[in-house]
């Protein structure tokens, strides 16, 4: 019997009782949907809690610490192995921290800058990252920086410090900075000016200070350009005046801009917290140091695996109890169709194809519950996120951040209740299809069962 | 075509433990020829129609040997019977046994669905054989709303669909009129004579009888006499 036939044939018989049928199929769509449902909350949790709350890069990001010299001749980073990081599989954005090498001595509206470092970062990146704002904006030009939330720091008579001033204050104010190089035998300096266009947010862990001036490459590219030298370095002499010939053999021994730029600090930021062990495997086979926190913090993917598989579990639970109603369907229709199943027996139809027959219906049932109690949690998951904040704020007075999910369907928790669903269904149905293989023919011909 | 060899049968009737055995075949020797027609006759108990269920394979023989085709079925498994069915077997049954659910073209149609089929050719190969019994025009009518005559012509053209060798006719006349039992005798004679078939049909009618080449008598389990 061809398979379009059985089709036929089984859509034929379920429309024989199309109240009964619609009851089991409902059934089957709350199971599936509750299964779905239940699960999305676990999946939503760990969305939400571990790439929002926990604070995403300190879970997301891997530190890379340069190659191993075992598998590699030169241990530093370079572009193209920037450029490898940034197409492997599930990584959000790759980060990197270029130290300018000299005090810029900067400035604003005449005030002395109380700035630790100046460094050059990628600000698309960035953004990608997570890099977060308290005030202003991402840079958009070559001459726009942020500055770190501390950067105001206050001090005391004695010099120490007495508290910090609003960064906030100085966007869209001019910062000075000076560019110390050396030229025919003569140290100079170049004054640059930028424009503050954003401060950065106070530091997820409270004893950090950040007191960092963050430019783009093209601010960079300037300094070198000016300096002659990476990072715009400046040589060291033990003697106030070094005489011309020493100044530039110094200069001659400093890396030049032109040479390949070897990148510090370099983070590679993985798209999902779970995603972040095997991006470390990954980068550890090609011979990377790195560390996670995820390294210290192995546990977390169980504990959310675990969480998982028992929200799973307990929605197969509502699946099963809705297998029961498929099982009594299924045995309903192979008692009214005995004498059916008795004349095809009789004329010469195998057991086997009986048995697909019936199988196949319970599948059937147990598909349109799946397709409909999938599409319901999917109503239900976007109404679970829409309306419970406002229940939250209404009652409970406390917000909710804008991209917290409660709940979260995976495409593969989709297919898995969908798989549970036809399964169960399938398991409900064998008994009853295994009764109809084993009608008496001759009983059935008879009316007898 | 087929043979019987020493086919006994008895039913066990009771609870399991006391069970009563009742013995309806006796030692059961019968030889039907290719192409030919025979009526098993005898008075109701005569154990008429459990020859024709040990034939079609329904049930089997206590002891005895079935060949049919010069193929020995009596060990056939059901899944084994089932295909063996489907590839020799028409049936004609005498309260004609059409699914209700099914209009007379899908009950025509089934035996081809069932050996897998192509809807194009088993289109052709069912309008073809409904029009040669009559009933072309009630092709999309259920069972329900065809007379006797009209569901047996339909359960005549279920047995025929798939050209098998044999036909085995359970009291095929049983709920007709004379008429319509006149007519269906006529339409076996002629699928005899024209394609061949042989038929094995149950009866007490001796009118049915009739049309046979040859009359096997059945009394208590025994082959009391040829006509």
């Amino acid at each position: 019997m061809k398979f379009q036939d059985q089709i036929r044939f089984v859509r034929q018989n379920m429309k024989k009782n199309k109240t009964r049928l619609f009851m089991t199929v409902l059934a089957t769509a709350m199971g599936c949907t509750f299964l779905i449902v239940l699960a999305s909350v676990g999946f939503g949790l760990q969305q939400s809690m571990v790439d929002n709350i926990v604070g995403d890069r300190l879970v997301t990001a891997v530190d890379l610490y340069g190659k191993n010299p075992d598998q590699h001749k030169d241990t530093n980073i370079y572009d193209e192995d920037i450029q490898m990081f940034r197409e492997l599989a599930d990584v959000k954005a790759v980060t990197y921290r270029n130290n300018i090498y000299q005090w810029l001595n900067p400035k604003v509206e005449g005030e002395e800058v109380g700035s630790d470092k100046t460094t050059q970062v990628d600000f698309e990146a960035e953004t990608k990252a997570g890099f977060d704002l308290s005030a202003g904006r991402m840079p958009e030009a070559d001459n726009e920086i942020v500055i770190g939330y501390h950067i105001r720091e206050q001090m005391d008579e004695q010099g120490m410090p007495t508290g910090y001033e609003d960064a906030s204050e100085w966007l869209n104010k001019t910062m000075t900075l000076e560019v110390t190089y050396y030229a025919a035998g003569k140290k100079l300096t170049e004054p640059m000016e930028a424009v503050i266009v954003g401060v950065t947010e106070i530091p997820t862990k409270e004893w950090n200070r950040d007191k960092t001036i963050y430019m783009g490459v093209g601010m960079l590219e300037k300094i070198e350009g000016i300096t002659g030298t990476r990072n715009g370095e400046l040589p060291y002499f033990e003697v106030e005046n070094p005489t011309a010939e020493k100044i530039d053999a110094a200069l001659a021994n400093l890396p030049k801009p032109s040479e390949q730029r070897s990148y510090q600090d370099v983070q590679v930021v993985a798209s999902h917290a779970e995603k972040v062990k095997g991006l470390v495997e990954t980068l550890r086979d090609k011979g990377f140091y790195t560390h996670s926190i995820v390294d210290e913090l192995k546990q977390v993917n169980l504990m959310f695996a675990i969480m998982k598989i028992g929200l799973i579990f307990v929605g197969t639970i509502a699946v099963l109890i809705a297998s029961i109603g498929i099982f009594n369907t299924m045995t309903m229709a192979v008692t009214e169709r005995a004498q059916d199943i008795g004349i095809m027996k009789a004329i010469g139809a195998h057991p086997s194809v009986i048995r697909k027959l019936f199988l196949l219906e319970s599948a059937m049932i147990g598909l349109m519950g799946a397709i409909f109690g999938t599409v319901v949690a999917y109503g239900v998951s976007l109404a679970v996120n829409a309306g419970l904040p406002v229940v939250i704020k209404q009652f409970m007075e406390e917000e909710v951040p804008a991209d917290f999910l409660f709940s979260v369907i995976p495409p593969y928790l989709t297919a898995l209740a969908c798989g549970i669903s036809l399964g169960v269904a399938m398991l409900s149905g064998y008994r009853p299809a295994l009764r109809a293989t084993r009608i008496d023919v001759l009983s059935a011909l008879r009316r007898d069962v | 075509m087929i043979e019987l060899a020493g086919v006994s049968h008895q039913f066990r009737i009771g609870k399991r433990g006391k069970e009563r055995v009742v013995p309806v075949l006796h030692d059961i020797n019968l030889k039907v020829e290719k192409g030919e027609i025979v009526a098993v006759v005898g008075r109701s108990g005569s154990g008429k129609s459990t020859l024709l269920n040990l034939m079609s394979g329904y049930i089997r023989p206590s002891s005895g040997e079935i060949r049919v085709g010069g193929q020995n079925v009596t060990k056939l498994d059901e899944g084994e019977w089932a295909n063996f069915r489907l590839a020799n077997y028409g049936f004609i049954f005498q309260s004609f046994q059409l699914i209700g659910s099914m209009t007379a073209y899908e009950n025509v149609e089934l035996p081809l669905v069932l050996k897998g089929i192509g809807s194009g050719e088993r289109r052709a190969k069912v309008m073809k054989l409904l029009e040669q019994v009559g009933i072309a025009e009630f092709a999309n009518h259920y069972p329900s709303e065809l007379s006797g005559g009209q569901q047996q012509r339909v359960s005549v053209a279920r047995s025929l669909i798939l050209e098998p060798p044999i036909v085995l006719a359970d009291e095929p006349s049983g709920s007709l009129d004379s008429e319509n039992e006149k007519t269906l005798l006529t339409m076996i004679r002629q699928l005899n004579h024209e394609l061949g078939i042989t038929f094995v049909i149950i009866t007490h009618d001796e009118q049915v009888a009739s049309i046979a080449h040859r009359a096997i008598r059945l009394q208590d389990g025994r082959i009391g006499g040829l006509a």
